[in-house]
């Protein structure tokens, strides 16, 4: 009998279900609320006031971008980190703790935001995921984030508890790959999440008390970006784990290059964080120079997804041949696309492939004037965090939850029409949302027709890309409709003997071949930090020098000024001169390794 | 470290292709001169915007031959002005700043776009060649009737463009026999003098005054009428300047009632 996940980690077992369960309530709740507001946003069909439109579309984004995603990740990393140092968590008490902290976090934000919908109390939180000050939110929405991030945070800290455990007894060893994804993503997010914290911590929440009278917009809204963006990318990296990891094993094969993968979630921890500004590309207050930095590193940041393209894409080809494919393209035909888990992620990559398109326009920041705002921001991240991210984690829980539960798939058919649902049904949403954006239709509005004007389209109308967007959305929710009968229907099957052995895929090209330099985390640790403080310093010190630290009325108390800058040029510096050393050591391992 | 030979061109083609679209968009900012909204305007404070003398009162100032500037004041829900009205072929300079949330003030179909900060000012300059109309809209969420936040920009042609203001004060009763006082006042906002004339027609008389205002100046006219030759009774009034009239009534009576009684 082959060993599964819960055979082996039992306890563990318990948290990742408990994880995927949060996530999955999550995700039926954001995804209500998405149809509710497609509908009537399309007008087809409306049952809410036009003003309660905008606390349904709170809770859609904050439902599925911060819980569904977020909880699936912390199931999967859990797993990632137990089954690649082949070692049980060092505490499992530790581990509930920080479930139950984001599970009580999300619950008091959760009730935040819905209570919007009752006139019974005076609690509303309609400010949408980006919170911008002067809206304001009640305290508890704050409140529960901040527990909600702590979480996490507490979360990470166990995972790099058992690398440190593992690593006393492996030395010299090198760190398994899904273990150093891992590792890598929370170490950016650790990063990321400073930016959310500050802003709330003492900015937001004691506004909202109260205790202090304003705030500066500016600050707070940078605030939000330098964790706003990054987010993205915590969505996205354990998608891009489980396309490193399983999607080779799924197609029959081995992962392509263990270095490059390396390589491409180190430029994750770099780049993710000094990109933040280009959200903000159209703000007033910032110079055009952070712009331009900010527009620059989000370029390159398109570099590791490149990688992975060619990664993916040529560990499929091996699997494919491995599995009897032949052909310049034949091969594609001998691919598994009859297994949900196999063809949601294969789609899923190409969706997120379409979406770096959408992506690379966004970032250009004099096209960005025109598509800034519009529904075409919509359309984009739909296809990343909305397809990319979502339909990979429904596609990997047809493995995972078997997995973590012990019984069997209730049906592959079942979840192939899912999968495939998804797909034709973003494919319209998304596309129309796209060139809705294009004639300047906006994003975030209950009612996008306005009495003074109508929209001019050169291909199609307004009616009917109306009609693609609710025919999408449609689709959308029977798609989740069928996950759910799914999830349902496994975890009312009964205990099965059968299920393949819990594992990853092996590499073509093992770590062997990648220089060690690569998993000095402090070395790329330094460098993501001296680049995040090159990045925003000088736009943060000049955001408070104008608007002040607590918005204009208490700009005499700002702490730091242009006058104390001398000061942090020569800390910057100290720091960089120190990361310097550390990349001149790197640097030597590095062409050492080459070398070699 | 091993990499495969297909795997380093395309990684090549990749940097090839960052490269290249750093370059187009530093080619667009300095090549055609699509600036970034930026923080070359001081910041102002956004409770005391009544006091500001670019925003207490917002509107479209004449800068230059072809040159005006637009000053805008977003509010929930709501533009003032709601419609900026400009000639074709001119290069318009917008300010715009909030009162209360961040907005944005974005025209339709073009990429005239920014957003709007409480305590910052957005500026944004265009040229616009042909005339046309756009709706503008915010699409920055600020609040529950967010939706409803509209404006209107309307490029008008060249020949139709103007900044004339007219108002006029005149009595509502007049004792027969006495004058009847009519100030007329003309508003030029743009540069250029303004050569017209009023048109005063009132009950059966029609009086013609030709008047000269200068750029960005406005001039008072004072037309008498003789009520006498106007008679007893009530008389409807119309000053009219170019495409602009103002209209009332005049009661001319043989003993004014109102205001004697109490000596």
């Amino acid at each position: 009998m082959s060993e599964t996940y819960i055979d082996r980690f039992p306890a563990e077992a318990k948290v990742v279900r408990s994880a995927f369960y949060g996530s999955f309530l999550a995700l039926a709740i954001g995804g209500l609320m998405g149809i509710i507001q497609t509908l009537h946003r399309t007008g087809y069909y409306r049952f809410i006031d036009s003003a309660d439109y905008y606390t349904v579309l709170t809770a859609h984004g904050v439902f599925l971008v911060i819980s569904f995603t977020i909880f699936f990740l912390v199931g999967i990393f859990t797993w990632a980190i137990t089954t690649s140092l082949d070692r049980e968590v060092e505490d499992i008490r530790f581990t509930w703790g920080w479930y139950a902290l984001m599970a009580i976090g999300i619950t008091l934000t959760g009730i935040a935001i819905l209570a919007g919908f009752t006139d019974a109390t005076d609690i509303s939180s309609s400010v949408l995921f980006t919170f911008y000050a002067p809206l304001q939110a009640h305290p508890m929405f704050y409140l529960g984030l901040v527990l909600f991030v702590v979480g996490t945070w507490l979360a990470g800290a166990d995972w790099f508890r058992s690398w440190w455990a593992w690593k006393q007894e492996n030395p010299g060893e090198r760190i398994p790959l899904p273990t150093f994804m891992v590792l890598t993503t929370m170490i950016m997010w650790y990063i990321a999440t400073l930016g959310v914290a500050t802003a709330i911590l003492l900015f937001l929440l004691p506004w909202s008390l109260g205790l202090i009278d304003s705030v500066n917009p500016t600050l707070t809204r940078t605030l939000f970006w330098f964790f706003g963006h990054p987010v993205v990318y915590f969505w996205l990296m354990p998608a891009y784990m489980m396309w490193y990891i399983m999607l080779p094993k799924v197609s029959g094969g081995k992962l392509f290059s263990d270095p490059l993968a390396r390589v491409v979630f180190i430029l994750f921890l770099v780049l993710s964080v000094p990109t933040g500004i280009h959200h903000q590309y159209l703000d007033p207050g910032i110079a055009e120079g952070f712009k331009f930095i900010a527009m620059t590193n989000t370029m390159f940041l398109l570099l590791p997804s490149f990688l992975t393209a060619f990664t993916v894409v040529a560990s499929m080809e091996h699997g494919a041949r491995q599995r009897g494919g032949t052909g310049y393209f034949g091969w594609l035909k001998a691919l598994p696309w009859r297994d949900p888990v196999f063809s949601g992620m294969a789609l899923a990559g190409l969706m997120f492939a379409a979406a770096g398109f959408s992506g690379m326009i966004n970032a250009g920041m004099n096209i960005n004037y025109l598509v800034h705002n519009t529904f075409w921001v919509v359309g984009h991240f739909h296809l990343t965090v909305g397809t990319g991210v979502a339909l990979t984690f429904m596609a990997v829980t047809y493995w995972f939850l078997p997995q973590v539960t012990g019984k069997a798939l209730w049906s592959r058919s079942v979840g192939l029409a899912q999968v495939v649902t998804w797909f034709v049904g973003m494919t319209f949403m998304s596309n129309a949302m796209h060139r809705a954006g294009l004639l300047g239709i906006p994003r975030r509005t209950a009612e996008p027709l306005y009495e003074g004007f109508e929209y001019s389209a050169v291909v199609g109308s307004v009616g009917e890309l109306q009609a693609q967007i609710a025919l999408g959305g449609l689709l959308l929710s029977l798609s989740l409709l069928l996950f759910f009968a799914n999830v349902i229907g496994t975890v009312l099957n009964g205990k099965s003997d059968s299920l393949p052995a819990n594992e990853y895929a092996g590499t073509l090209s093992g770590p062997e071949d990648s220089p060690r330099v690569l998993d000095n985390l402090k070395l790329w640790t330094g460098i993501a930090i001296v680049l995040v403080i090159f990045a925003y310093t000088f736009p943060l010190l000049s955001i408070i020098e104008r608007g002040g630290l607590f918005g204009p009325d208490v700009i005499e108390y700002v702490p730091i000024s242009v006058d104390s800058l001398p000061l942090l040029v020569g800390a910057i510096e100290l720091v960089f001169a120190n990361t310097l050393a550390a990349i001149g050591d790197g640097g030597t391992a590095l062409l050492e390794g080459v070398t070699r | 470290m091993n990499i495969h030979t297909y795997e380093k061109a395309w990684l090549a083609a990749s940097l090839l292709l960052i490269v290249g679209f750093i370059v187009t968009i530093t080619y667009g900012s300095v090549g055609l001169g699509i600036a970034m909204i930026d923080d070359s305007e001081d910041t102002i404070e956004p409770d005391e915007l009544d006091e500001d003398e670019r925003f207490a009162e917002p509107r479209v100032e004449q800068v230059g031959e072809n040159e005006y500037e637009a000053y805008v004041v977003a509010r929930t829900f709501f533009y003032n002005p709601d419609t900026v009205e400009v000639p074709a072929n001119s290069e318009v300079t917008f300010y715009v700043t909030s009162g209360d949330v961040i907005h944005s003030y974005s025209v339709v179909g073009t990429n005239l776009n920014t957003m709007v900060i409480p305590g910052e000012v957005s500026t944004m300059t265009a040229e616009f060649d042909e005339p046309g109309e756009y709706g503008v809209i915010c699409n920055e969420y600020c609040g529950g009737g967010h939706h409803d936040m509209e404006g209107q920009l309307h490029v008008v042609p060249e020949d139709e463009f103007d900044m004339t203001e007219l108002s006029v004060e005149a009595p509502d009763e007049v004792e027969l026999g006495d004058d009847a006082t009519f100030e007329v006042t003309v508003e030029n906002g743009q540069l250029d003098d303004l050569e017209t004339t009023i048109d005063l027609e009132v009950g059966n008389e029609t009086i013609e005054e030709a008047v000269t205002v200068a750029g960005q100046e406005s001039e008072t006219t004072t037309i008498d009428v003789d009520t006498a030759d106007l008679g007893e009774g009530d008389h409807d009034w119309t000053v009219t300047v170019d495409d602009y009239d103002e209209s009332g009534t005049l009661t001319v009576a043989e003993e004014l009632e109102a205001g004697d009684d109490d000596e």
